[in-house]
């Protein structure tokens, strides 16, 4: 049963995710796994797709709300289709990683956390990404980009504007 | 190939790293992967493996420096309910990277270091806990899993032994707090990972509450040399009660930063100078994070201290992950501390009073400082606001939180006082 | 056990207790916040600091155990710096408007302020602000205010089992939140209120009413179910404010429906004075005139006499006296939902105590929504499901538990016999038998698989049957308790200390009943029968109300509108319109009484609320009728009127007298081991069984007065007429308009569907449209008209 919108997993999906439940000595532990899932195939995770995984596992709304809210990684909102992720702390930082960021906010015109009105580039500000050797570290989708300089941004905008047109 | 000789180690987990596509079983079995597991299945019994490693003194690599054998020892066996062994590669303490390439380029290490301890431990369910930003190490994982399990090296009978093992790769989804251990349970439990209180220790009461070892990544990885080469082998690499190789995240302002498997004892100079290039500007290091950003500050004074859990300690820091951020005279040491406030405010669980209000008290106090619009007051508190939250949580976060402020405050009470005075002028 | 040092004195505890509990029960005071006796552990609050000798750091006593010869310090200055900086952690984002916030003046936070708090906060940043969300008509939120302990979060989960109050997000953005559509899905959920150590969570229908130094505390016992649990009800002058449980007595928790009557003590409803109804209406009178009215109408005159079980057993007494003294033919009756009048071979009430069917092996529910009926031994069972203890379930519908039950098996009215039979029969194969047990099997063919359920738990060492309204309603209800009988008795479970036997009954004071009304009782639906048919010439009602309660309103009205009614009561209700005279006795809550649960257990009430008008206790209204009716008045005191129960009851004696512990005195419940009924079959006339549902919303007068609890009943009311989706489908029809037919006419509803109960069962709701439809007990559907 959803709530307002009706959205459901792919056969496959539920296939997957009847495997994956059998991996765990309880079916809560599939509960980070199948919001992954959900947000790939959903985009982000609104009420309606958190209902669904909650129905999915057998579980309350509100066990699926305190996952969701607790992980900076799910996303209750839509973000744009290239999510740009910049590391500013420690390592980074003492990279160049704020003037990264600013150049990227620039450049963009958007404050950080926000999307181009295209939709195209959403910038945010993360924690440590654990990869502090190739600082300052931007992450595209989830893709490491290390020692990322203004230039290699530039290029990677126009990059996918120009794919765009 | 590891030396049998402990003088001539060059590496333990790093032996395999450079060589290309090592991430496919073929070629890692090629390079000794495996070789030596079925003398192991075969010929070792468990009371003998946790023997080995408790000779070894290897001391777990994820932070604490916990005794890896002594933990494994309080597992209680045959208490009718499964044990779990779990790996932590929550690999997300500022200025640590090291995790990320042990599982990117020998993911066979790891899987091979789990199934001997899964082994030894009689656990038939084991996972991987991978933070959710590493994607790509999830994919590479997950692929080396697959073909160990084809090659029957995990799964029931592992070469046609009597021993039966499953291991999932599950991933996190952005929470620094489920490194710690038991945050990482409540996460691999399909919940926010809020750290329990302890007693019960995993060891005891763990995932879904039954016996559960949680074992770093670097750990792991170092279970497979311990036993083809004995505890006494390793015990015999770096210092005693420090032994055996340690993988340092370097970063920062050097020039050459990265991961580097050295004996414990190497120093922190020889470390930066010889491996890392030296710094970018200057010849002394302003401020050495020795053990990731939840460790207490070291100054040039420390520069020799050698890389030993015991000296770091002595020289009032931790060895922590191993985790090195280092700092010339260019660094804004305020701006730093207002950024590492950010992030533990950031990351606090927000159970415990002190933390989760703390946490972000310091951060709002740190940022007013920074702007120069700070007081003499705001030292007090920053102080008072530091010092009550560590050491009265259920977990180290609000500690390792207090650490930078308290260092910046202890070390450099003169740029602080200088910042306030700047601003107001 | 385990010995450790306090403060340098010694203390021995359990092993494995707390820091903090060992404090406790030393007497030794501890500040905390998120720490409950009922709940898990949270140690979140880190108040309950401690410091233990040889510990590098100090340790939150809640959730370090004891170790032997630990020594635990208190009080130092360290410690006092800690606290004093907890606090100035938990006030940075708190608001400073005690003055306004119904909390102050029993606020922990205020208190541990005044008493561990800075002179001044040094937080000079931005506050937090949060938003507050609606958690329905009994729960007040303002959670700027909260203190994040998650006592509520774990009351949620653990106790009302409904997990819909949750941890949101992390950090200092944390916030509490509840997941509800209308309302909490709990019937426990003012509870809440009562836990939350802040004013973020408050009681709702006493907002902005009082000031806890203002109130006045009575402690009393509710009568809203036959759990009587032990309550304190806070008033102001005449005002009713709150009720709360009682803390002194074993049960920390009460319902939503004990609690939030108290709203109809002072509504409009009551009957405030007497009144008299003549060509010009009904008028207040004085009482003389209005017993003058009563002896006029009732003097000489067959009477019958129809009573609420929820009386003191005092004024239940008087009514006897009344009956004795004035009116000794007149037929009694006081069981609005028992059609079988045949003797039952255990009477209402429990053969053992809540703790005992908690602690039992195995539980079985026989026809009965638990959680409504007795929502506080619900929330043992929900305790005990929770520690992994089954519990079993057989019934007509899929009555939510908000826990997990171990087996749940659906079945029809009908079935009954066969369920027992067949329970009868594997006993009987075990070679496990009962005198009479060879009839009673050979007179029901049938044998449903259900009875197996019942069967295995039988076997076991130690086995509580819970039966409910549905065989207690049941036309052949004596025969089916009579089966239930023998197979107790056969596995085991029939004797005194092994008894498995409890008889959810109708309301208090069962025991109590049985001893002094059993030998002139009779049927409430025979009593209008006969009120109809011109066998008696007036009714008198006291406290009762068959036209809102039980199975026979139809057969009520019938009588009421054909002879005089008198109507002696706390609160009105439709009956009042039938009524010719009304005089107003005192509520449960303004009374000196005694009560008895359904355990037997005894509740005596000495601190009542002042009574509202002309009011006075039912015993001495009966008193003063019977000497308006010219007899001599047989008790003039408490006393004297107590010295009448016990010519009924002799062991009350030492429940008056001094030294009996209330805790452990029970009252055992009537046993009749003659009652050999046999199933007389149910002739399947009609394809559909009638079950009238309970709604703790809505069932009873005083409920019906209180405008939170209708509120509360109108947000969870299920279809009034309801079926299995499949039930319909057979009769050829979809959800909506439907003629019901029965034996007494046919009828149109709107019919709904649910796909939790059981199939060819039509649930009718007593206080929806067709109320007057569960004095049915067959029927069938036909097509929308």
């Amino acid at each position: 049963m959803s709530v307002g919108e009706n959205v459901c997993f792919s056969l496959d999906r539920l296939q997957e995710i009847d495997v994956l439940i059998k991996k765990y000595p309880g079916k809560r532990s599939a509960l980070l796994p199948v919001l992954h899932m959900a947000q790939k195939d959903f985009g982000y995770l609104s009420m309606p797709v958190q209902q669904l995984v909650a129905d999915t596992l057998d579980l309350r709304l509100m066990a699926v709300r305190e996952v969701v809210t607790f992980y900076t990684m799910f996303r209750e909102k839509p973000c744009g289709t290239y999510l740009l992720e910049v590391c500013t702390n420690a390592g980074c930082m003492l990279n160049g990683g704020n003037e990264l960021l600013a150049h990227m906010t620039e450049s963009l015109g958007i404050q950080v956390g926000e999307t181009t009105p295209d939709g195209m580039f959403t910038v945010t500000e993360v924690e440590c990404a654990g990869a502090c050797a190739g600082a300052p570290v931007v992450q595209i989708n989830n893709a490491y980009h290390e020692k990322v300089d203004a230039a290699y941004i530039d290029a990677f905008i126009t990059k996918v504007k120009g794919d765009q047109l | 190939m590891i030396s049998s000789d402990p003088k001539q180690v060059k590496a333990i987990c790093f032996d395999r790293i450079h060589i290309e596509n090592q991430t496919s079983l073929n070629i890692a079995r090629k390079n000794g992967a495996y070789a030596f597991l079925p003398t192991v299945l075969k010929d070792f019994d468990t009371e003998h493996i946790v023997d080995e490693v408790k000779k070894s003194g290897l001391r777990g690599r994820g932070g604490a420096g916990f005794p890896t054998g002594l933990k494994w020892s309080f597992v209680p066996r045959n208490t009718g309910k499964p044990t779990y062994l779990l790996c932590n590669a929550d690999e997300g303490e500022p200025g640590t990277f090291k995790d990320r390439d042990i599982m990117r380029f020998d993911p066979h290490l790891l899987i091979e270091g789990m199934i001997m301890a899964g082994f030894a431990l009689g656990v038939h369910d084991a996972y991987i806990y991978i933070r959710g930003e590493f994607l790509h190490e999830v994919e590479v994982v997950d692929a080396a899993i697959k073909e160990a399990y084809a090659a029957n090296l995990l799964g029931e009978n592992i070469l046609g032994s009597d021993f039966s093992m499953n291991l999932t790769v599950h991933r996190g989804a952005g929470a620094y707090i489920c490194g710690e251990e038991t945050a990482l349970i409540e996460s691999l439990e399909g919940r926010p990972g809020r750290p329990r209180f302890k007693p019960p220790f995993p060891a005891i009461e763990g995932f879904y509450r039954c016996p559960t070892v949680v074992n770093n990544v670097e750990t792991l990885a170092t279970i497979p040399a311990i036993l083809e080469f004995g505890g006494d082998w390793h015990a015999a690499i770096g210092v005693p009660n420090n032994t055996g190789m340690k993988i340092f995240s370097v970063s920062g302002h050097v020039n050459k930063p990265g991961n580097y498997e050295v004996p414990m004892g190497t120093s922190l100079k020889v470390l930066i100078e010889e491996y890392c290039g030296g710094l970018q500007h200057g010849t002394v290091p302003k401020v050495i994070i020795p053990g990731g950003s939840s460790t207490p500050w070291l100054l040039a004074e420390h520069y020799d201290t050698p890389l030993t859990y015991d000296a770091m300690m002595k020289a009032g820091s931790m060895l922590g992950s191993g985790a090195i951020i280092v700092m010339d005279e260019t660094a804004d040491v305020i701006a730093l501390t207002r950024r590492l406030a950010h992030f533990y405010a950031h990351e606090s669980c927000g159970q415990c009073s002190p933390c989760r209000e703390g946490t972000g008290w310091l951060e709002r106090v740190m940022t007013r400082v920074e702007n120069g619009q700070g007081c003499e007051e705001d030292l007090t508190v920053l102080h008072d606001a530091a010092t009550h939250m560590a050491g009265r949580t259920i977990c180290a976060l609000a500690d390792g939180a207090a650490a930078p402020i308290l260092s910046l405050l202890k070390h450099f009470p003169d740029e602080v006082r200088e910042r306030l005075m700047e601003k107001a002028a | 056990m385990t010995t450790l040092f306090i403060n340098e004195e010694e203390v021995t505890v359990s092993s494995g207790t707390s820091i903090l509990e060992a404090c406790r029960k030393q007497g030794v005071d501890v500040p905390y916040f998120c720490y409950h006796p009922e709940l898990s552990v949270a140690a979140n609050c880190r108040m309950c600091l401690v410091e233990v000798e040889g510990w590098g750091k100090p340790a939150a006593s809640c959730c370090t155990p004891v170790g032997e010869g630990m020594r635990v310090t208190t009080q130092s200055k360290s410690l006092s710096k800690d606290r004093e900086m907890i606090m100035e952690y938990l006030l940075i984002h708190h608001p400073l408007d005690c003055p306004v916030c119904d909390q102050g003046g029993a606020c922990k936070l205020q208190d541990y302020t005044e008493e561990h708090g800075a002179e001044h906060g040094r937080y000079k940043e931005v506050k937090r602000a949060v938003v507050d969300h609606n958690l329905g008509p009994f729960v007040s939120t303002c959670m700027t205010r909260c203190i994040h302990c998650t006592r509520c979060v774990r009351f949620a989960d653990e106790i009302a089992g409904t997990g819909d109050m949750g941890v949101l997000n992390r950090s200092d953005h944390m916030r509490i939140e509840g997941v509800v559509e209308d309302a909490l899905a709990s019937e426990l959920s003012g509870n809440l209120a009562d836990i939350c150590p802040v004013g973020a969570l408050l009681d709702k229908p006493s907002l902005d009413v009082s000031r806890p130094w203002e109130v006045k505390r009575h402690r009393s016992i509710c009568t809203q179910c036959p759990q009587g649990c032990d309550i304190v009800i806070e008033s102001r002058g005449d005002e009713v404010i709150r009720i709360k449980p009682d803390y002194a007595a074993n049960e920390p928790w009460i319902c939503d429906r004990g609690r939030y009557v108290h709203d109809a003590f002072r509504a409009k409803e009551r009957i405030l004075t007497p009144f008299i109804r003549d060509a010009s209406g009904v008028q207040a009178v004085n009482w003389d005139m209005a017993v003058e009215k009563i002896v006029r109408l009732l003097k000489g005159k067959r009477v019958g006499i129809v009573f609420s079980p929820d009386w003191s057993i005092e004024g239940l007494t008087a009514i006897r006296l009344l009956h004795d003294c004035v009116f000794d033919d007149a037929k009694v009756a006081f069981d609005l939902h028992r059609r079988d009048m045949r003797p039952f071979a255990f009477e209402e009430g429990f053969g053992m105590t809540s703790k005992q069917i908690v602690d039992a092996n195995e539980v079985v529910i026989l026809g009965s929504d638990l959680r409504q009926r007795l929502p506080i031994l619900m929330q043992g069972l929900r305790q005990r499901s929770l520690a992994g203890k089954p519990v079993i379930r057989i019934g007509a519908m899929n009555y939510r538990t908000n826990s997990e039950l171990s087996a749940d098996a659906l079945i029809r009215p009908r079935e009954w016999a066969a369920v027992i039979a067949r329970a009868m029969q594997q006993l009987k194969d075990l070679g496990k038998s009962a005198a009479g047990m060879d009839a009673w099997l050979s007179s029901v063919s049938e044998r449903h698989e259900a009875g197996k359920l019942l069967a295995d738990a039988l076997l076991s060492d130690s086995c509580a049957l819970l039966v409910g309204e549905e065989i207690r309603s049941h036309v052949d209800a004596a025969a089916l308790i009579h089966g239930l009988d023998l197979i107790a008795r056969a596995s085991g479970h029939g004797e005194e200390g092994r008894d498995a036997r409890n008889l959810i009954p109708e309301g208090m004071n069962a025991s109590l009943l049985s001893a002094v009304f059993g030998d002139v009782r009779t049927s409430v639906g025979d009593l209008f029968d006969a009120a109809h048919d011109g066998e008696l010439d007036a009714l008198l009602l006291i406290g009762s109300d068959p036209l809102g309660d039980g199975l026979f309103s139809m057969q009520a009205k019938r009588a009421m509108g054909k002879v005089p009614l008198v109507q002696i009561g706390a609160v009105s209700g439709q009956v009042s319109e039938y009524a010719d005279v009304m005089l107003p006795a005192s509520a449960y809550s303004e009374v000196e009484g005694t009560f008895i649960n359904m355990s037997g257990e005894i509740h005596l009430a000495d601190e009542p609320l002042s009574t509202v008008g002309d009011a006075r206790p039912l015993w001495k209204v009966m008193m003063r009728l019977i000497q308006g009716f010219g007899m001599d008045i047989p008790a003039v005191d408490m006393n004297e009127i107590r010295a009448s129960v016990q010519s009924y009851l002799p062991s009350l004696r030492e429940v008056w007298g001094q030294g009996v512990d209330h805790n452990t005195w029970r009252m055992p419940v009537a046993r009749q081991r003659d009652a050999n009924v046999l199933p007389v079959g149910v002739n399947p006339a009609m394809p559909l069984d009638v079950i009238s549902r309970y709604s703790m919303y809505r069932e009873g007068a005083w409920v019906r007065a209180s405008a939170s609890l209708v509120e509360a009943g109108n947000i969870r009311a299920l279809d009034d007429v309801l079926v299995h989706p499949n039930t319909l489908k057979e009769a050829g029809l979809t959800v909506g308009e439907c003629v019901i037919r029965t034996a007494s006419g046919n009828y149109t509803f709107d019919v709904g569907v649910r796909d939790d109960v059981v199939e060819g069962v039509l649930f009718i709701s007593k206080r929806g449209v067709a109320g007057d439809l569960s004095c049915e007990v067959m029927a069938s559907l036909g097509g929308g008209q």
